[in-house]
């Protein structure tokens, strides 16, 4: 197993290190695809924004850098990477083998399967932590983002983390990873409370009394308010003000560079009437958050698999999804092995998400290289996509609300159902 | 929406017979379904589906419902409706012009007071129009040094200081000649009126030659200007036009019609005009003139005697091979006059504008174009067919002079520079272009008293032109509730208001240039406000549009919403 292990990690990271130095213009040419690298995950930008930190400007003056400011003093450790790009791809290649790391402490915990409340009538079809981890390193995705070193990478590490933490009952570096993670890219605070629900079964199914689950809650709820604080407050004092809250999470939120994406949004908000665009980021918001109080009810007893939903959901309905959101999902889902068998649309999923990744670069480059196409073209593609992961999200929660319908009645096994 | 139907509605089961069996067996089908009812759902599934559907209706209720009221409420600064609408009805302040009349004589003051009363009277008999009249006082300037008036020894000439003097009556008695006569001085607003001693009325009575005689002098005088005001208080000032009619001149209509003319002739006032005088040419030649002299002598006395007005910015170019437009006919040769002529209905498309380099305007008030076409010498003289004129004038554009180079022997090169000397009637008639396009009214025959007439009349339109824009603005606000009204647009409202009180009290202390002044910052403020650009954004947006925005992606969203709402409440009421 640990000889499998080092070998697949090995392998993983020789391929991104070969990548890096066999083609030392593929990093700058996928940093400048806005299909992997977004406003607010940009390497450039952050390239930017290090540059005026390190010259003693508040980066966030250049109205480029939408990142958080905690990034800058570690990324300022490092040698320059237009000289020295070693030192960074290293980091990102370790970003990655972490990430796999933590996907495999998920994995080998099981609860995908077997949770506290539930177990899954097919729970002998699973595949070993290291195909996961494999599906992660040699995701094709995975690897374009780890090579145009955006700073996704780091965010899907974090919540990585915090899933595999929250899978192992460990409270505090759960929390910590969760509330880095949020701080990197806000979004993932959504996935607070799953994680907390996956991390109280853990705790409640490992010791004899299960812990108060009131108290539970408000202890973990005031230690990420803590730390999240606590990332915020050292960031103010880095910057010296408080502006970079708006120059972040302000992006984030009201979307004021509509740089195309694979996203939603973009497309959306250009054609907006000025006077209803706050209420619309409103709704597009609130559409997002609508989902996690809903799935967490629903699937209580499966939090592991409304934490993976939400990454998915994420990855579509997020104002500045990239391919690395897209990568996190998709690496996440093969934890469900043993959802796939009742699953209908798997081949039309994989057919339009293969579509989409092949079309979406062909039709970018028609509407702005070739002059011949326009901004439609690629809206409709990153339209397919979405619906290519709204596929794999519906059709998986169809699966699982089967999958737990056998378990209730194990005489309709393999029966068709109708929904009534 | 995925998860809507996945989460909120359990999956139960059908036998299997049912579901695979072809769309023809459906009555059969259901007849084994009726036979074999699902299991009754268990109560923690019940509740599990209602706490998801109360879960999305309350992000809907808690989230959603805030987020719209607070993104979609339409911010409405305060505006002072009623004010505004007063001031548009005249109801605040009635713009009079008294005018005063500083009258000069040398007589005992019991004669000089007795003069004035008598022509006061006859004056005031005479006037028809309430809002502009003409008061007299005495210039005491041979009994007391007045600071402000100031007596040149010789005693030609006498100059007031005080601006706010309309005009200065100088009595000045004579021997000889028609008594009583009148002299109004070009140059200098004063009416100098000849009169024999004899004609001083007497204090006992009511009426004298003399009092009726400046009475009709200063009477004709002003006349030109009340017909102006007094179309202006018609055309603009609702007030006027209303149930308060009597107290306006009643104008002619022929008179109307030429006031009219005059109105749409002139260019719309601005503090700042910019004035562009052009040298075209259709050959090489004359490629220089010798402007800045030209300008220097002709336009700049004229400019700056406007200055208490407007100001003004030059700029002069030359164009070598520009030809007239060639959408019109071409000039016919006319034998008897042995000159070029050109059609006076191709006058209007005689600017080529796609080719001549006219900029619509430069810098921020309008362009006045003055453009001087020297004409080949093939084509010379080049005269208007009907008149022989060589000169028109283009309503709130500028002006043309066709400058016919003097006929040159054959063989002598035409001269390459257009001197002073051949420029002079051109700026003649520039001058008299410009004034008409500034809107100077052809009378009185002083230029002094001209220009006050203009400022008045100018005064008089920016004033009811800002007044009735803020009518206009209140009137915009009741009727679109969907505008939304910025604090800046309050702001401008308040100076605006502000500055017409103070053109107001101006007015009625017949201090003229400061009510200008006041006016015209009044007048941009309620430009400013109304054109708002903020405001009009919403304009076009009636509330059957919002239908739109709202729909399409609100609409499919909110049905299963709904749908499932109604389903779990019917449920709950049932059981209960």
């Amino acid at each position: 197993m640990d000889q499998q292990k080092a070998l697949l990690f090995g392998a993983a990271a020789a391929v991104r290190l070969f990548l890096f130095t066999a083609f030392p213009s593929l990093p700058s040419l996928l940093a400048g695809r806005v299909e992997v690298s977004t406003p607010v995950t940009s390497f450039k930008r952050l390239q930017e924004g290090l540059f005026l930190y390190v010259h003693n400007v508040s980066p966030y003056d250049g109205g480029v850098y939408h990142q958080a400011p905690l990034l800058l003093p570690l990324f300022s450790l490092l040698p320059n990477p237009s000289h020295y790009p070693f030192a960074t791809n290293l980091l990102y290649t370790a970003v990655d083998l972490l990430g796999a790391h933590a996907l495999m402490l998920v994995a080998d915990s099981g609860q995908s399967i077997t949770t506290r409340l539930s177990k899954s009538s097919r729970k002998d079809l699973r595949w070993n932590s290291a195909a996961v981890a494999a599906s992660f390193l040699f995701n094709p995705f995975t690897l374009a983002a780890c090579i145009a070193r955006s700073t996704s990478a780091l965010t899907n590490l974090f919540v990585l983390l915090a899933l595999a933490k929250a899978s192992q009952g460990a409270s505090i570096t759960f929390i910590l990873s969760l509330s880095i993670a949020s701080y990197l890219s806000m979004h993932p605070l959504l996935l607070f409370p799953p994680l907390l629900i996956l991390c109280y079964d853990v705790r409640a199914s490992k010791s004899k009394v299960a812990p108060s689950p009131l108290s539970f809650t408000i202890v973990h709820a005031v230690a990420l308010v803590v730390t999240l604080c606590g990332l915020l407050y050292v960031s103010a004092l880095l910057m010296g003000s408080w502006e970079f809250l708006s120059a972040t999470y302000g992006v984030r939120l009201l979307l004021p560079d509509l740089t195309p994406n694979v996203g939603l949004w973009w497309y959306f908000f250009t054609e907006m009437f000025d006077s209803f665009r706050e209420f619309f980021l409103g709704v597009f918001w609130l559409h997002v958050v609508s989902y996690m109080p809903g799935l967490t009810i629903r699937l209580r007893k499966q939090p592991l698999y409304v934490a993976t939903t939400l990454t998915g959901i994420f990855a579509v309905f997020t104002p500045y999804p990239s391919i690395a959101d897209a990568a996190l999902y998709l690496s996440l889902v093969p934890l469900f092995r043993h959802l796939f068998p009742l699953m209908r649309y798997s081949f039309l999923a994989s057919a339009v998400v293969l579509y989409a990744s092949f079309l979406g670069p062909t039709f970018y480059h028609l509407w702005i290289y070739a002059g011949s196409g326009n901004a439609n073209f690629f809206y409709a593609i990153t339209l397919v996509w979405s619906l290519g992961f709204s596929i794999i999200i519906g059709d998986s929660l169809y699966a699982v609300l089967r999958d737990e319908l056998d378990v209730e009645r194990p005489e309709l096994r393999g029966k068709e159902v109708a929904r009534i | 929406m995925p998860l809507a139907e996945g989460a909120s509605a359990p999956v139960t089961s059908q036998s299997s017979s049912t579901t695979s069996s072809a769309a023809g067996a459906t009555s059969d089908s259901n007849a084994q379904s009726s036979t074999r009812q699902p299991p009754p759902e268990t109560k923690e599934s019940i509740w599990v589906r209602r706490l998801v559907v109360l879960s999305f209706w309350l992000v809907v209720l808690l989230l959603g419902l805030p987020v719209w009221w607070k993104t979609t409420a339409i911010y409405r600064a305060e505006l002072p409706l009623q004010d505004m609408t007063d001031w548009a009805d005249d109801k605040v302040c009635k713009p009079v012009f008294p005018l005063r009349v500083a009258v000069e004589a040398s007589l005992p003051l019991q004669d000089a007071h007795n003069l004035l009363r008598t022509t006061q009277h006859a004056i005031d008999d005479l006037n028809e129009f309430s809002a502009h009249h003409l008061r007299l006082i005495l210039a005491e300037s041979h009994n007391s040094a007045n600071a402000s008036q100031e007596v040149v020894s010789d005693g030609t000439r006498v100059t007031t200081d005080d601006e706010d003097i309309a005009l200065a009556v100088r009595l000045i008695p004579v021997e000889t000649g028609t008594t009583p006569r009148a002299h109004l001085q070009p140059y200098a607003p004063t009416l100098d009126v000849y009169y024999t001693p004899n004609q001083i009325p007497t204090p006992s009575s009511t009426g004298s030659p003399l009092a009726s005689f400046i009475a009709q002098e200063l009477h004709k005088i002003f006349e030109e200007e009340q017909a102006l005001l007094s179309y202006l208080l018609s055309t603009t000032s609702t007030a006027y036009s209303g149930k308060t009619k009597p107290k306006t001149k009643t104008l002619s209509a022929e008179k109307t019609a030429e006031i009219e003319r005059q109105f749409t002739r002139a260019l719309k006032y601005a503090s700042t005009y910019h004035l562009t005088f052009s040298l075209f040419s259709p050959t090489a030649t004359p490629s220089g003139w010798e402007i800045e002299s030209v300008l220097k002598h002709y336009v700049s006395p004229l400019l700056e005697s406007f200055s208490a007005i407007s100001n003004f910015t030059v700029d002069t170019q030359v164009q070598l091979y520009a030809e007239f437009s060639p959408s019109i006919h071409r000039p016919e040769h006319d034998e008897s006059l042995n000159a070029w002529t050109l059609r006076k209905e191709d006058l209007s498309g005689f600017i080529n504008a796609a080719e001549w380099p006219l900029s619509p305007s430069i810098g921020t008030g309008p362009t006045v174009n003055f453009v001087l076409y020297v004409p080949g010498q093939d084509q010379s003289p080049l005269l208007i067919k009907e008149n022989g004129g060589n000169s028109w004038l283009i309503p709130q554009w500028g002006g043309v002079v066709i400058l016919n180079p003097p006929l040159q022997d054959e063989g002598k090169q035409a001269s390459t520079i257009l001197t002073e000397d051949a420029l002079a009637p051109a700026m003649h008639a520039f001058s008299n272009q410009l004034l008409s396009l500034l809107g100077l009214p052809q009378t009185p025959e002083s230029l002094p008293l001209k220009l006050s007439t203009l400022k008045r009349v100018r005064l008089a339109s920016l004033f009811f032109s800002a007044s009735s824009t803020m009518g206009a603005l209140a009137r915009l606000t009741n009727a679109l509730p969907s505008i939304p009204i910025p604090d800046a647009v309050a702001q401008s409202i308040d100076s605006t208001t502000k500055h017409l009180q103070e053109a107001c009290n101006h007015l009625h202390e017949g201090r003229f240039q400061g009510a200008l002044e006041h006016a015209r910052i009044a007048e941009a403020e309620a430009e400013k406000a109304f054109f708002e650009r903020s405001m009009v954004g919403q304009v076009y947006f009636p509330d059957e549009h919002k239908v739109a925005v709202y729909l399409p992606l609100l609409g499919p969203v909110a049905v299963p919403l709904l749908m499932a709402g109604l389903k779990e409440i019917k449920s709950l009421l049932k059981r209960s």
